[in-house]
């Protein structure tokens, strides 16, 4: 995909340490294989900066900071020589613009270190068909304890520069030398591992974090699923079943994909399944229940969510049927909720007293908060009751 | 000539519970639990309908219909599934899906909606007709064909009957229209939704879930 860097890519431009080839943290090493220049060069680089009023240790050790262990090994990308050369231009310029503003302790001091590191650097570059690379290349542990020495050597010159430079600026002088060299050197040596620390118990805390996740899928899913597996076994009424599956089922889809409500806003939706739910429990009848829009719950639609429940209590003791459906539709202005059976259905004009008493429950609750109240129905031809609000 | 049906799941219980349900009914030539068989044999067998789970690996019901539709424009596919989001019901009709039912539908419901799709009608359950309500309220988006971007206060009414759990006989009766009538409403629905570019459909079927 255009525009989409591949993972490889990406992990290239990663500041990481190497692992293998180093001098002290694999700090050279890692930009040098990020720049695709030879680590030598890198090195010595630092080494010139550290004459430099320290600059170049202290960028050895943010980079030190910042940078993370590679986790595999390798090659280094074959090194283009006018790229080396653009580099080593580069640096050039900053050197002299430091030595422009003034940052320069000694010149002797530093152009003699640049030119011991970065002519170290030359002879040993494998590339070049220089004596001593011929000598050191073909074993490469001798290598890296030659360069371990050269670099040592260089290293410890670069700090003891670096602490007369520093203690010339301040009074206490070797005290402060002291302090920094000790620090420098816990620093050094303890470094690492206190990030590797931080790292295991960052590990650790996601790991409980998980665990802690897990085992509330599976405390959910104990009392809910698990539960419902084992009424299901032990019933032998297929009716009873079916309730226990469809009621499980929404339950575990509400549980996996349902929107909870925001700021703890209750919507119209939400309360009818429970309503639903509870009638599919209390008389083993499904309701099938279909919303199209909105709308929160607030006194007005909470007592139109009243009122269909009764309607559905209505419909589940007297239409005979074995399901209902409760449609929701919330437009602009106007909120419906419709109760639907197709049962037996009666006569609207003369209803059993028991009857008439809940359908005048359902219309005196809505109208109350300004709805309407619309019940149609016919011998045999089910019955529907239609709430209606203007919003 | 009774009905070829075809079936594609990879629930095998679910599968061949359906398949004893429909045998008396419909000559079932065949059946696959993965889309690759699946596709390979429908353009074999050339089954009139094809009823196809939603969610499957290798792509799902989608992959199966956009399979066979090229080669096989005949094929008429119903979606059949558990799925709980509109956006795997809407891609599916808009793959070419002819009907969409979930796997809760009632044996003979779901021989009726067999028989409708192989007629060349569509088949809503309750919740797609509700679906499909949501998907169309609001205001008309400007936009180039705005006559399949709004549905008929008529459709409307028909979907709304749907919804609520009538069949097209009683949403028919219950309009003072013929069973046709109802039949070519929605088959304008369908064809409405397969062809909107409606932009907040997509939009809308995405945050939104059948429960």
């Amino acid at each position: 995909m255009p525009g989409v860097e591949s993972p490889t890519e990406v992990r290239t431009l990663q500041p990481q340490r190497r692992m293998t080839n180093r001098v002290i943290a694999g700090v050279a090493g890692g930009i040098a294989d990020t720049l695709g220049v030879r680590d030598g060069y890198v090195r010595a680089a630092f080494v010139t900066l550290i004459t430099v009023w320290g600059i170049g240790g202290i960028v050895y050790l943010l980079f030190w900071i910042v940078t993370f262990d590679r986790v595999e090994d390798r090659s280094t990308k074959p090194v283009e020589s006018s790229q080396t050369a653009g580099l080593g231009i580069a640096f050039l310029g900053l050197l002299l613009l430091l030595g422009a503003v003034g940052l320069w302790p000694n010149a002797v001091l530093v152009l003699t270190a640049g030119a011991l590191s970065f002519g170290t650097a030359a002879v040993t570059d494998p590339s070049s068909p220089g004596a001593l690379a011929a000598l050191i290349n073909p074993d490469a542990k001798k290598v890296s304890k030659v360069r371990l020495v050269l670099g040592g050597v260089l290293l410890v010159a670069g700090i003891v520069m670096f602490a007369t430079a520093v203690g010339r600026i301040f009074e206490f002088g070797v005290v402060f030398l002291a302090v920094f060299l000790t620090g420098l050197g816990i620093f050094i040596a303890f470094g690492p591992w206190v990030r590797r620390l931080i790292a295991d118990l960052s590990t650790e805390r996601s790991e409980r974090i998980r665990q802690e996740e897990r085992a509330e899928v599976a405390a959910h899913l104990h009392d809910s699923v698990l539960q419902t597996l084992a009424l299901i076994q032990r019933s032998d009424d297929p009716q009873r079943m079916a309730i226990l599956a469809r009621h499980q089922e929404s339950e575990l889809r509400d549980w996996l994909y349902g929107t909870a409500p925001l700021d703890g806003v209750d919507l119209v939706s939400t309360a009818l399944k429970r309503a639903a739910a509870r009638i599919e429990e209390d008389f083993q009848i499904p309701v099938d229940v279909v919303t199209v829009g909105d709308h929160r719950v607030d006194e007005q639609t909470k007592a139109l969510v009243a009122a269909a429940t009764e309607a559905m209590v209505n419909a589940a003791k007297h239409s005979g049927v074995d399901r209902m459906s409760l449609f929701l539709e919330v437009e602009e202005n106007s909120l419906d909720l419709i109760i639907t059976d197709q049962g037996k259905g009666f006569d609207p004009n003369s209803v059993p007293d028991d009857r008439k008493g809940i359908s005048e429950s359902i219309r005196s609750r809505v109208e109350r908060v300004g709805g309407q109240v619309n019940i149609e129905s016919e011998p045999g031809e089910g019955t529907e009751v239609i709430l209606r609000l203007t919003l | 000539m009774s009905i070829k049906v075809y079936l594609v799941d990879d629930h095998r219980l679910f599968l061949s519970g359906v398949k004893a349900e429909l045998a008396d009914e419909f000559r079932i030539v065949g059946s696959a639990y993965d889309v690759d068989t699946a596709i390979e044999e429908i353009r074999g067998y050339q089954p009139d309908v094809v009823l196809v789970d939603v969610h499957m690996p290798d792509g799902g019901g989608i992959a199966v219909v956009e399979g066979v539709t090229g080669t096989n424009p005949d094929v008429k596919f119903l979606a059949l599934s558990v799925s709980d989001q509109a956006e795997d019901v809407i891609t599916m009709i808009r793959a070419g899906a002819r009907g969409y039912v979930t796997k809760t539908i009632e044996p003979e419901d779901l021989s009726a909606a067999i028989q409708r799709i192989n007629a060349g009608d569509a088949v809503f359950s309750p919740r797609l007709a509700g679906f499909v309500l949501d998907a169309f309220a609001g205001a008309i988006p400007s936009d180039d064909d705005p006559e399949l971007d709004q549905l008929t206060s008529r459709e409307k009414d028909v979907l709304r009957l749907i919804a609520r759990g009538f069949a097209y006989k009683q949403v028919a009766r219950k309009l003072n229209i013929s069973i046709k009538t109802v039949e070519t409403h929605v088959s304008s629905v369908l064809r409405k939704l397969q062809l909107t570019n409606r932009h907040e459909l997509a939009r809308w079927a995405s945050k939104r879930r059948i429960v």
